[in-house]
């Protein structure tokens, strides 16, 4: 009831010019809300939408990555059984390359037939050279791996003895053509029996 | 007593179907009907001319954009129109920095404008829709005994808590409440047929 208490003070005309600034921004303001509304419907969409992209890219990439680093993690695995398998022999063998002293360690799984091959401090071939590892077998040398290095780095590799290949008898590691050899012609940089 | 001037329950009715389907027409009318009131107990409470425009430019913000707002079972709508203008009022009136000072002095000086003897309606004023109904809530407020009219118009057109008008009228505030019920009860009983004619 008090309400009506309003209506105690005298009425006071408005200015006439009033009346037209007072409803355009009423009626501007409630226009406002649903323009206001759709812009933050559309902008929440466009989040949403935007947000579920990067989560679906980013989980694509995440899922890339776990993938990548399980093979990583199974080769790891898989190279450790070979290290400490029961059959395994290790030779370690130096070499000299180009005035450089660096090595290379076999790990032999005369078992399973298969080899760890580390290299340290090799010097980088020449453009047109490469190492090639090989396989000294009862049948002669039976090429392993071809190595072009053009840089001075470590480097290793797990190979497997091709089936068909006669016993294996020791290793050898020699300079050939860029694109290797069948049998080796160049300079040998070492040769041992395991 | 005829009330040719104030909105029937009828049209009133419309009115309010026609502002909650936002058909600007209907802003217009309402404007023409209410804003001279609305202006009126703005300027009553500000006493700033340019404020009160303001203030009567929100009302109409916020009536078009809060007309779902209002229960039509739980009063008109002249009523809530006039508690939005003088909420609005208020709180113009509450930043204002020198708000005790001014308030002090309007207090005074308004007082004898609340519960005097109503003046004769300047040429036109008699004509504003709703008239009659200044006519009468001014009467009820007249009729009312000093001490009791003078708490009424603190609360309503100053806002002041009790507490503040116990203060302000140098009175417990026991007797200030008790005088602000017996007011209420008063002008509710004086004007008990607005009640019944907005139901």
């Amino acid at each position: 009831m008090t309400d009506w208490l309003g209506m105690t003070p005298r009425p006071v005309a408005p200015r006439a010019e009033l009346r037209a600034a007072v409803l355009a921004r009423a009626r501007g303001a409630g226009r406002r809300p649903r323009w206001a509304a759709a812009t933050a419907l559309v902008a929440v969409v466009l989040l949403v939408v935007a947000g579920a992209w990067w989560a679906g890219v980013s989980l694509q990439r995440l899922g890339g990555r776990v993938r990548a680093l399980e093979t990583r993690l199974a080769a790891a695995q898989d190279t450790m059984r070979l290290l400490r398998g029961p059959g395994t022999r290790v030779v370690q063998v130096p070499v000299r390359t180009a005035g450089r002293l660096g090595s290379v360690t076999l790990f032999a799984d005369t078992v399973a037939g298969r080899w760890y091959v580390a290299c340290e401090n090799l010097a980088a071939n020449r453009p047109d050279e490469a190492y090639q590892l090989w396989f000294a077998t009862d049948a002669g040398m039976v090429t392993a791996a071809l190595m072009p290095m053009d840089r001075s780095e470590p480097m290793w590799m797990a190979l497997g003895i091709p089936a068909g290949v006669a016993r294996v008898t020791g290793a050898a590691m020699s300079i050939e053509p860029r694109r290797g050899s069948p049998s080796p012609t160049g300079p040998m940089l070492f040769r041992l029996n395991l | 007593m005829t009330y040719s001037n104030r909105l029937s329950q009828e049209a009133e009715r419309s009115l309010l179907e026609r502002l909650r389907a936002r058909e600007a027409a209907a802003l217009g009318e309402l404007y023409d009907q209410l804003a001279p009131w609305v202006l009126g107990l703005a300027r009553r409470i500000l006493d700033d001319p340019a404020e009160a425009d303001e203030v009567l430019s929100d009302v109409f913000v916020q009536i078009w954009e809060h007309i779902d707002r209002h229960d039509a079972r739980r009063g008109a709508l002249t009523p809530w129109v006039l508690s939005i203008a003088r909420t609005r009022a208020l709180d113009a009136l509450r930043r204002r920095r020198r708000w005790w000072r001014k308030a002090e002095r309007w207090g005074e000086a308004h007082l004898a404008e609340d519960g005097g003897t109503l003046s004769p309606p300047d040429p036109g004023e008699a004509g504003v829709p709703g008239w009659p109904v200044h006519q009468e809530v001014h009467a009820a407020l007249a009729g009312l005994p000093e001490e009791q009219r003078r708490v009424v118009v603190l609360a309503y057109f100053e806002g002041l808590t009790h507490s503040e008008i116990a203060r302000r009228t140098d009175q417990p505030l026991g007797t200030v409440k008790t005088r602000l019920r017996i007011a209420h009860a008063k002008l509710a009983e004086g004007l008990k047929h607005l009640k019944d004619w907005r139901r």
